[in-house]
Parts: C-alpha cells; sequence; structure tokens
C-alpha cells in the first residue's frame, strides 16, 4: 500500500453529476456554502526555494457567483491551521485565527488542549495582530518572524467552471466534446475575490515532522478548518 | 466592561491605519496590540468547515436527494476517521464519471472504465490516498505539487516515478490542481488517456477532451508576502 500511493495529489476535477457547485472548495457542500464560515481554498508552500519558513494561505468565502456572502471576517467563526507532525492525522499543533473590532487576532502554534471538531482559543499562546486590510495590504511582521496578513484579496483559483458543469451533465448532447481547448476555455474565477488569511511563519516554530509523503520526504499533513461560536 | 475594551481597541486601529497611510505599495503596521488579552475570546467554538487538498469533498462526494448530505458529513469528519467513512462512495463517484462519457460516446459503460494513472494508482488506492483530506507540505523543500508536463526520466512518458522526484510538497497559488486532476482521473497510464484525440485524422476529434480544463492562472500573485494580488 505505501509503495502504491505515491504522488498523493490533490483532486479537483469532478462534481456531483446534478447539482452545481464551485471547487476547489469552493461552495462545496449544502449546510456551508455562502455562509461567512465557507472554507474557498487552501495553500501552503515554502516562500523562495531554501527559505525556512512556511507560508499557509486561507481563502474565506468568495464573490465567484453573485449570492455568496462575501465582504468582512465574522467575529464568530474561529479559524485552525492543523498540523500533523507524526503522521497518525491528529493535529500536534494549531495556529488559530479570528476577527475582533478590525483586526485579526493569531495564536499558537500550540498543542491544542482537545484535538477534533471542538475548539477555544488559547489566549495562553498570542502569536500576534494585524489590522484588517482593505485594498491595500497591512502586514505585520512580529519579533519573532512571523509575518501576518488578513483582508480582501484576489482569488488566485482558475477553473472553467460551467464547461464543467457540462461535462459532467449525464445528458447525452452536453459537452460530448469534453472541456474547450485553452483560448475557447473561460477562467470562471477571473475578477473574483476572497477573505485572506496569510501567515508565514518559521518552521522552527511548527517543529519537525516525521511524517513523510509517499515519495518519504519529510512533510507536515495540515488541514483548515472553520469553526463557530456556540 | 467588554464593551469599553472593544471601542478602545477599535478606536487605537483605527487610528494607527490612518497614521500607515502613506504611499508605499504596503503598509507596515508596526503596533503590537498591548491590550491584546483584555479583548473576549471565550467560548466554545464548533467545526464547520474542513479543507486539506483542494476539491475532494466538492468532486468526489455524491449528494442524493432525500438522503443525508454526505458533503456536511465530510465537513465534520476527523482525517483520522475519514477514509473508513469515505473511500467506499468516492471509488463509486469515479467510475461512475466514467459511465457518464461511456453513454456520450455510445459505448456501453461496462467497457469504459478507470485505467490505472499515471502514477500506477488503481481505482481503489487512488480514493483512500485522497480520502484522508490533508494537504502535505515540506519544510525543507521546494514547493511543488505537480508537474503534469515533466518527464523526469526522459522515456518519453510523463509522470513515471524513478525515485528521485520531490514531489507532494506543498501547494502554490500558481499550480494548476484541476489539469493535474483531471490526468489523474482520465489520463489513464500515459495521462492522455481522453485529451481529445482524432484517431481518424479527419480533423475531428473522436474522444472528449477531459484532461485539461484549458485555463491557466489569470489572478495577480506575487513573490512577496501576502503573495496575493490586491483585490479587483
Amino acid at each position: 500500500m505505501k509503495q502504491s500511493i505515491k504522488y498523493a495529489l490533490g483532486l479537483s476535477g469532478m462534481a456531483a453529476l446534478l447539482v452545481t457547485l464551485v471547487a476547489a472548495d469552493h461552495i462545496d457542500a449544502p449546510s456551508s456554502a455562502g455562509t461567512s464560515a465557507d472554507i474557498a481554498d487552501f495553500y501552503a508552500f515554502e516562500p523562495s526555494e531554501g527559505s525556512d519558513n512556511t507560508v499557509f494561505v486561507v481563502d474565506l468565502q468568495s464573490n465567484v457567483l453573485p449570492d455568496l456572502a462575501y465582504g468582512t471576517f465574522d467575529e464568530d467563526v474561529l479559524t485552525e491551521i492543523n498540523i500533523d507532525l507524526d503522521g497518525d492525522l491528529i493535529e500536534d499543533q494549531v495556529i488559530q485565527a479570528i476577527a475582533r473590532n478590525g483586526r485579526m487576532y493569531f495564536f499558537g502554534p500550540t498543542a491544542p488542549e482537545q484535538t477534533g471538531l471542538t475548539s477555544m482559543v488559547y489566549t495562553d499562546t498570542p502569536l500576534g495582530d494585524v489590522e484588517i486590510s482593505s485594498s491595500m495590504a497591512i502586514v505585520e511582521t512580529t519579533d519573532a518572524g512571523v509575518s501576518l496578513f488578513a483582508g480582501p484579496r484576489q482569488d488566485p483559483f482558475f477553473f472553467d467552471f460551467f464547461q464543467f458543469n457540462a461535462v459532467i451533465s449525464p445528458e447525452l448532447d452536453s459537452a460530448p466534446g469534453g472541456f474547450l481547448p485553452a483560448g475557447e476555455a473561460i477562467d470562471t474565477f477571473d475578477g473574483a475575490n476572497t477573505m485572506s488569511i496569510v501567515v508565514e511563519i518559521p518552521n522552527g516554530m511548527l517543529g519537525t515532522p516525521t511524517a513523510t509523503n509517499a515519495l518519504g520526504l519529510s512533510v507536515y499533513k495540515t488541514w483548515v478548518t472553520t469553526n463557530r461560536k456556540q | 466592561m467588554k464593551l469599553r475594551y472593544f471601542t478602545s481597541v477599535f478606536l487605537i486601529a483605527t487610528l494607527v491605519g490612518c497614521n500607515d497611510d502613506d504611499n508605499s505599495p504596503y503598509m507596515y503596521d508596526d503596533m503590537m496590540d498591548d491590550d491584546m488579552m483584555s479583548v473576549d475570546f471565550s467560548g466554545t467554538y464548533s467545526q464547520e468547515d474542513h479543507l486539506g487538498r483542494p476539491g475532494i469533498n466538492t468532486t468526489l462526494s455524491y449528494d442524493m436527494d432525500g438522503q443525508p448530505s454526505i458533503k456536511d458529513a465530510h465537513n465534520m469528519t476527523i482525517p483520522s476517521e475519514m477514509t473508513a467513512m469515505f473511500q467506499a462512495g468516492f471509488q463509486a463517484r469515479l467510475e461512475q464519471y466514467h459511465d457518464v462519457y461511456a453513454l456520450k460516446l455510445g459505448l456501453d459503460p461496462a467497457d469504459v472504465n478507470y485505467e490505472n494513472n499515471i502514477l500506477g494508482l488503481d481505482a481503489a488506492t487512488l480514493t483512500t490516498v485522497l480520502s484522508a483530506d490533508v494537504l502535505e507540505v515540506a519544510p525543507d523543500l521546494p514547493t511543488t505539487y505537480f508537474d503534469p508536463g515533466t518527464d523526469f526520466d526522459n522515456d518519453g512518458r510523463i509522470l513515471v516515478p524513478d525515485g528521485d522526484e520531490v514531489a507532494l510538497t506543498g501547494r502554490r497559488p500558481s499550480d494548476d490542481i484541476i489539469d493535474v486532476s483531471l490526468i489523474l482521473f482520465f489520463g489513464g497510464m500515459e495521462g492522455d488517456r481522453f485529451s481529445g484525440q482524432d484517431l481518424d485524422d479527419d480533423g475531428v476529434a473522436d474522444l472528449p477532451r477531459l484532461t485539461s480544463d484549458g485555463v491557466s492562472l489569470t489572478a495577480d500573485i506575487s513573490t512577496t508576502f501576502p503573495y496575493l494580488g490586491a483585490p479587483e
């Protein structure tokens, strides 16, 4: 099994046959779609070759379709970046972000007192805070070398979503030729914006992973959740 | 009491915002909020949404009328329990997509099935991998989601692992995750199984184009923090 899961990849191609939806995670499920807690997308990368930092980007909401909630961070929504170091798919570190009065407050990375579906804000481990930007980016860099950002940005996801819906339609005369060639295809997300939270953090603050990917390379296994105040 | 703290923090934030309003492309906010701990963060928070690899729940969970939503269930499941809950449904979904195109091509759905992809993964293994919805990122290696155009070992085929690849090390905003995904679903072992081929050379495609959606990055991105372009 381990050998055969080489290149475990992100998938984003297909969707339900009869429902309308938007990838990557934009509007992925009926209960979260269009809400202030809807996660549109998630990125994790090395900012430049040889860097000792990792960048996490969380995109909440999107205005790719006109009726979607978009424009402000909900103070009742706690965003958590989960980091599994040992490969058991249970978070060992969490970085939290939550908005208060025009600022985004960040906490962690810290080992959560409780893993899973219920959270609290770990106020004992403040990471920093930054004014929520409007169109011009306001950036905070902490003494620990952590960069923080929160505000509207262009949604970088690209996908010919409307042709995709035609492709997966079971109607026999719906896109029998499949997708359109470059030049005819249209990026549905061209011009869309999203509410972004960006954290660039020294790897030393996250810990050294013992988890490996399918190629045997050391990796953090990460995911993002949104959590609403009860 | 709490309201007073809220108000003071808001006023400070507003003033700083004005002070930082210069002509530089970025405004640096040097104020660490000394009053941070007086802001109210109390309470319990319950999970509403989840995302690891882009599009997994969107594409492979399937909700049926009158049944509890699988997509909602996916967003409320912890990653360590996802494979047990969702792999079988994902695999059925993958096969169903092939049935759709069998019918559009006038073929028997029993004859048009998922074929092992460029990584050699069969449908069960691929959906097992994908059902644990996490994004892997390497702390000490360049980020490579996947480059579907690279012939790593110069054997004329793309994406045939030969042991020294660096891949699965994260996701950048510029990565074409849709095309990679389509290739893994529909590309077969050569990555081009359904790519709009003109088999009889009459100038008309005889097979559907399913391995690329034909679009590339249109948004502005940056090589410096926060890496994403200003809103449009």
